[in-house]
């Protein structure tokens, strides 16, 4: 059979090629926005997944896992109690001043805990032991930290809080949707460099449930004795840490406006150049309804400019975006893509050239084959 | 008979003016024939070309294609009809421009039905019966006027139709290349047995017709 439709798309490469780019453009724009958009949520949420605590003790109606506010470190003791808790332990979480050798100051991430092994905190070292926090005034720093900080090494001495911390070693991944750089110290360190603050307080308790143990019964006597805190799985205190960025900032909207807007740059362009396209050709689509050919062989054949101009721009597009993948990395962001989401991008792909297509159908309908005759 | 009309009027309105294009018209062209219709411009030689060629509806009067009345069929039958009884040749050629030869040919055979292996090998055979085996792949910008026509007519001849209607074939060609199409017209319906009606000014054309039928002001001249 021969594909008039694909024959004539691809004979006039020039036009090809910009319906191409549009769809392409379209396709990056929606991948590499949504792919950002999951890298930030996956931090957002990041530390939640990483540490095995099966339930997380939070103040009542703390937003998320970066907004923490303070409750007495005792309340720990009536938790242990609770029949089927084999571990509970206090975790600080605050913002600290870091002076930088530039003279300029930045907000780093504590995460502070007495057994951070116990709790799989951080989740990949670079370099150090981690049982040295207990040993001294020392801090674990994330290498993400070098984009704010600028360039460290294990060894080195900041000063924090306008004390002097040694680094003593490094992690990986460890990243906040709020970008801040994490650091890892001793709790009682952290206790005594913001003493006005943190004196006496926690920010988390972690859980951990003792073997089969019914997790649901454990937590509603914790919540049942703790009245005043919120007890969550790490389920569902993952999801509310990441719900509260899609739902309660704009920064969902932004992804959901920036997809809205890539498809419409790429239905825009993809109709346009398929409905000038079809102007231009009138005439051929009124040969093919005079020697025989239906309203029906038409659509087929705009469909099928559709789907090619579909498949090639989500192809190139998806490649522009996966190559934008290494460079994010370079400044510690993170495209995630999973491959469902890539499919689903190349189904509306396809789907959005079609509907493109159909702008185009009415003007075909009415094709009058008789203009054939006219020269 | 393969083309017969009777009685055909044909009214266009625009606005609150009608225009009779056609007012009475009758004709046929019988199996093997080869007929001319000539007349001056705006006599209605293209309408009722186009009306034989079911791409218009008349306003009044009958027409029978194979001795079947299509005079009140639909858009969608009538380009049944077109696909399965009738063949075409354009004055401006109408050939697509991304095909080749062998695939303007092709195509047209798909239309009407024929696919795969038979539709290429059919396509090859209807391209080397007007001449142009060497040129197969060729786009028609790079052919003459006089070969596109006979691209043209090759395609018209696809899936070997009852009748080929063909509106000025020769208008755009010189005169040596168009007595050569019109050659080629005539020994192709007298092979195939195909009835040919030719609308036409060029009075070559009444060089290779059975009969020529005059046209003049919508009505046919005894």
């Amino acid at each position: 059979m021969v594909d008039l439709g694909l024959k004539t798309l691809l004979h006039d490469k020039t036009k090809f090629a910009i319906t191409v780019a549009g769809v392409a453009f379209a396709v990056t724009l929606v991948l590499a926005q949504v792919g950002l958009f999951n890298g930030l949520l996956d931090n957002s949420d990041l530390t939640i997944r990483k540490c095995s605590a099966d339930l997380w003790i939070t103040s009542h109606n703390t937003a998320n896992v970066d907004f923490p506010q303070r409750f007495s470190e005792t309340i720990v003791d009536r938790v242990r109690t609770v029949p089927g808790v084999s571990q509970a332990d206090n975790l600080l979480f605050s913002y600290v001043n870091v002076a930088l050798p530039n003279g300029a100051s930045e907000n780093a991430v504590v995460y502070a805990l007495k057994d951070f092994k116990a709790w799989n905190l951080p989740w990949e070292i670079k370099d150090g032991q981690i049982e040295d926090l207990r040993r001294g005034r020392f801090l674990f720093l994330d290498e993400g930290a070098r984009r704010r900080f600028g360039d460290f090494k294990t060894g080195d001495f900041r000063e924090i809080q306008e004390t002097r911390l040694r680094i003593v070693g490094q992690t990986r991944q460890a990243q906040s949707f709020t970008t801040n750089p994490i650091s890892f110290m001793d709790y009682d360190l952290l206790q005594s460099l913001q003493p006005e603050f943190l004196g006496g307080k926690t920010s988390y308790i972690l859980v951990r449930l003792a073997s089969g143990t019914d997790v649901g019964t454990v937590r509603a006597e914790i919540q049942r004795r703790l009245p005043y805190q919120d007890v969550f799985t790490r389920d569902e205190w993952a999801k509310k840490s990441r719900d509260y960025w899609v739902v309660n900032t704009g920064i969902g909207m932004n992804a959901y406006l920036t997809v809205f807007l890539g498809c419409l740059v790429g239905l825009v362009v993809v109709g346009q150049t398929l409905y000038t396209s079809t102007m231009e050709h009138i005439k051929e689509f009124g040969t093919v309804k005079a020697i025989g050919g239906t309203n029906r062989d038409i659509y087929a054949i705009l469909a099928r400019q559709a789907t090619v101009a579909a498949a090639v721009g989500f192809a190139c597009g998806l490649a522009m975006a996966l190559g934008l993948k290494p460079l994010a990395e370079r400044i510690y962001l993170k495209l995630i893509m999973p491959v469902p989401f890539i499919l689903l991008v190349g189904a509306g792909t396809v789907l959005m050239c079609l509907a493109a297509a159909m702008l185009s159908f009415r003007k075909v309908a009415n094709i009058d084959p008789g203009l054939v005759f006219r020269s | 008979m393969v083309l017969q009309c009777e009685d055909i009027t044909k009214t266009f309105h625009e606005g609150k003016v009608a225009t009779s294009v056609l007012r009475g018209a009758s004709m046929h062209v019988d199996q093997g024939e080869v007929v001319a219709l000539e007349g001056p411009s705006g006599s209605g030689k293209t309408t009722l070309l186009q009306i034989l060629g079911c791409i218009l509806s008349p306003t009044s009067g009958h027409v029978e294609i194979e001795e079947k009345d299509v005079s009140r069929l639909n858009a969608r039958s009538l380009a049944m009809v077109r696909k399965r009884s009738l063949g075409f040749v354009f004055q401006q050629f109408n050939l697509f421009p991304a095909l080749t030869v062998l695939e303007n040919v092709e195509y047209a055979l798909n239309l009407k039905g024929m696919v795969g292996k038979a539709a290429k090998a059919e396509a090859k055979a209807l391209v080397a019966a007007v001449e142009l085996t060497e040129r197969g792949n060729f786009l028609p910008r790079d052919l003459s006027g006089g070969q596109k026509q006979r691209v043209a007519i090759a395609r018209a001849m696809a899936a070997k139709p009852a009748a080929i209607l063909a509106d000025e074939p020769t208008a755009n060609l010189d005169s040596q290349v168009g007595g050569q199409v019109l050659g080629l017209f005539r020994q192709l319906a007298r092979q195939e047995n195909r009835g040919l009606l030719i609308v036409t000014h060029d009075p070559k054309v009444r060089g290779i017709a059975d009969r020529v039928v005059q046209i003049k002001d919508g009505v046919i001249q005894a």
